[in-house]
């Protein structure tokens, strides 16, 4: 992002248009700028939580096959040891029902309960902040771990635990495990687990500041063009499809500048047209040298290579095109069904727990024994 | 602990753990071992959270690595970067006798371009340090300096009034801090860096108060009393009329109450003759009203650096 295009309030704050002459006219000839972009490209979300989407799959499919493996040794070692006993039904329910998820099935499980964090996190009435850091927490947890290896509800509660602590949001574990209706060992007994998996990279970079520049931005730049009322209230509807871009893959894929544009443009798309041809447009070439990033994620190496060049210039129609794929994804984000979910969740826990799921066949067919005499009796009567 | 690294002796404490020089038994280099006890009360500490979240951020040649963390049964170990020493021991070892010396102007000004580089980078990345002091200040034979400590920094947003205000340590503290303001941002740490300026010219802290009241006492005495009209504002801030009704009492006399010559008062412990550029730099660093002061980006474009930017880089 440069200055220019989303300036967050802090930054307002850091470097008021007077303090930015100043310095421009106390800049040395060789001095250095880093650019908001290059500050992102040093950033651990960029670094290392950025992904093609190619990387994203085969990182997934590495998780699920790991897992898989050691669920069907598990299954197999419980089939031999059971060998003598199976009998053809069970061997079938078995192979039916005992199997592990594919990696799509995993994914499901996580949107289902990526949505859950969001729930609970929102039912504890817990900042914006903090609740956009749950959800990154959780999910990035699975891309490594396998929802075979660990039960993703109990790690509901403990992503939200440490997104309070990373987010400086303080709450002790008690009153939290209190309000969670949880208990504080089943809450911090995987939290170094967690904070392992996230690599120690705690510091997230959310949509929510660019889509404060950027509205302020758009005031601007088309002053006297826009309704500030209804600027208003499309700026709190832009925050709640934020907020559920986070439960998608979209944040994998691009940057928080890019998510939050082509959020505005889902909204409004042509205000977004309006404002990024006035903003980036050809006419406005000494605007666009300032550079708002054009660099999507899918093309990261090729980045690196132009970091040097902080001053590059912006291609609207490059940018359009990578608005347009994300507003696509975005909308084909699919939410889960309770009872998809259900039936995946089931699965992943008999294929844990194979001797559960005979168990629960035998007490069927006892059942279904023991009532066929009884009805047996009633016609005879 | 990992049998990767050889515990060896210990280098003090930090904010929240015990620091200890290590040795990394592979490669051979040295490292700095902040070992955090975790007694399972709340899990991991917060503080250990926010340093490691914050240090992963900060890879900058004058801010301190974290290299790795490392969890063990009932400790959690940051790996640090190794540096040979502190700024404030070093300038306490140049101690003659009883009289503190500063150091030499050159290195003076090497050492405020790295604390002001690696700030600017900090504040770029929208990260507070809250608590720069020299012992946070580490150096090494080379003569580079780099931020370390990192336990009560913080991640900034948008406008920060949550913060407690005990957390910077009393001599670098910030007038506004000192006198309950609690909506600071960056600039807090620039008010630090005045002072340590100051200190390494001269091997003396410039303000070393006891407590709040007379931290307060010793900065309006050299500083000048702040009034409406140099800082708009200022007559809001919780603690305000109590200290100036204090500082009117002690200095009756208006004539005295106005700022003194810091170039007079330095150059008395100063063995180099001081110029009026670095002169104007500390001013800028040490303004009452926090808008006021100069950014870490503006004072490293200040001329007293002129130097080290008109080399040509890369």
């Amino acid at each position: 992002m440069s200055r220019e295009v989303s300036k967050t309030p802090e930054s307002v704050k850091l470097e008021s248009s007077e303090d930015l002459q100043k310095e421009d006219s106390n800049k040395p000839p060789n001095y250095k700028r880093i650019s908001d972009d290059d500050l992102y490209r040093h950033s651990s979300q960029y670094r290392m939580w950025s992904f093609t989407e190619n990387n994203l799959r085969e990182r997934r499919k590495q998780t699920n096959d790991r897992a898989v493996s050691m669920i069907n040794q598990q299954l197999g070692k419980f089939m031999e040891e059971n060998k003598s006993t199976l009998t053809e039904e069970e061997t079938n329910t078995l192979n039916v029902k005992a199997s592990p998820l594919s990696m799509e099935e995993e994914l499901q499980l996580i949107n289902f309960y990526s949505k859950k964090v969001q729930v609970i996190a929102q039912h504890l009435n817990l900042p914006t902040e903090v609740i956009a850091t749950s959800i990154t927490f959780f999910r990035r947890f699975f891309l490594d771990n396998s929802v075979m290896e660990y039960d993703p509800k109990n790690l509901v509660h403990t992503t939200i635990f440490l997104a309070c602590k990373s987010e400086n949001y303080f709450i002790s574990v008690d009153s939290f495990a209190k309000k969670a209706k949880s208990t504080r060992d089943a809450i911090l007994k995987y939290e170094f687990k967690l904070v392992e998996s996230l690599k120690f990279s705690l510091l997230n970079h959310h949509p929510y500041k660019p889509l404060h520049g950027f509205f302020l931005d758009i005031q601007t730049v088309l002053h006297g063009k826009v309704d500030l009322k209804y600027m208003g209230q499309i700026y709190d509807r832009c925050k709640k499809k934020i907020t559920d871009s986070l439960l998608t893959d979209i944040v994998y894929l691009f940057t928080p500048p890019q998510i939050t544009l082509a959020i505005i443009s889902l909204e409004d798309e042509q205000l977004i047209s309006r404002y990024l041809g006035l903003k980036f447009g050809k006419e406005d070439a000494t605007e666009a040298s300032k550079g708002e990033s054009d660099t999507s994620i899918e093309n990261k190496e090729e980045d690196e290579e132009k970091e040097a060049k902080p001053s590059e210039e912006i291609e609207l129609n490059k940018l359009l095109a990578i608005l347009a794929d994300c507003k696509d994804k975005l909308e084909k984000s699919l939410s889960v069904t309770t009872d998809e979910a259900k039936r995946v969740a089931a699965k992943n826990y008999y294929c844990q727990n194979p001797s559960i799921l005979l168990q629960k066949l035998k007490r069927k067919l006892e059942a279904s024994n023991a009532e066929s005499p009884n009805k047996k009796q009633k016609v005879e009567e | 602990m990992s049998s990767q690294f050889k515990q060896l002796e210990k280098l003090g404490n930090g904010t929240y753990a015990t620091v200890y020089k290590g040795l990394n038994k592979t490669t051979g280099v040295y490292v700095a071992l902040k070992e955090v006890k975790l007694d399972s009360e709340e899990g991991t500490p917060s503080t250990a959270i926010r340093e490691i979240s914050l240090m992963k951020e900060l890879k900058h040649e004058n801010i301190v690595r974290l290299y790795d963390v490392i969890h063990t049964e009932n400790k959690l170990t940051l790996v640090f970067e190794y540096m040979d020493n502190d700024l404030k021991k070093y300038m306490d070892s140049l101690t003659v006798g009883n009289s503190p010396q500063g150091l030499e102007l050159h290195l003076v000004k090497y050492f405020q371009w790295q604390l002001l580089e690696g700030l600017a980078f900090c504040h770029a990345n929208k990260i507070l340090n809250r608590d720069l002091k020299p012992q946070n200040l580490l150096i090494n034979k080379k003569g580079q300096l780099k931020l370390g400590d990192f336990g009560l920094a913080r991640a900034f947003g948008i406008p920060v009034n949550t913060f407690s205000s005990e957390v910077v340590t009393l001599w670098y503290r910030a007038p506004d801090v000192l006198m309950g303001s609690r909506t600071y941002t960056t600039s807090i740490d620039i008010w630090s860096c005045g002072c340590i300026l100051a200190e390494m010219i001269t091997g003396k802290p410039l303000f070393p108060g006891t407590n709040d009241e007379e931290q307060l006492k010793l900065i309006f005495e050299m500083m000048g009393m702040p009034t409406e009209a140099t800082w708009p504002g200022v007559s809001q801030l919780p603690k305000y009329a109590a200290s100036s009704a204090s500082f009117q009492q002690q200095h009756p006399n208006a004539a005295l109450q106005g700022p003194k010559d810091l170039k007079e008062l330095l150059q008395v412990n100063c063995k180099e003759k001081l110029d009026d550029v670095v002169i104007n730099l500390l001013h800028g660093l040490l303004q009452l009203n926090p808008d006021m002061r100069l950014s870490a980006k503006q004072a490293l474009h200040h001329t007293w650096f002129a130097e080290y930017y008109q080399r040509p880089t890369n």
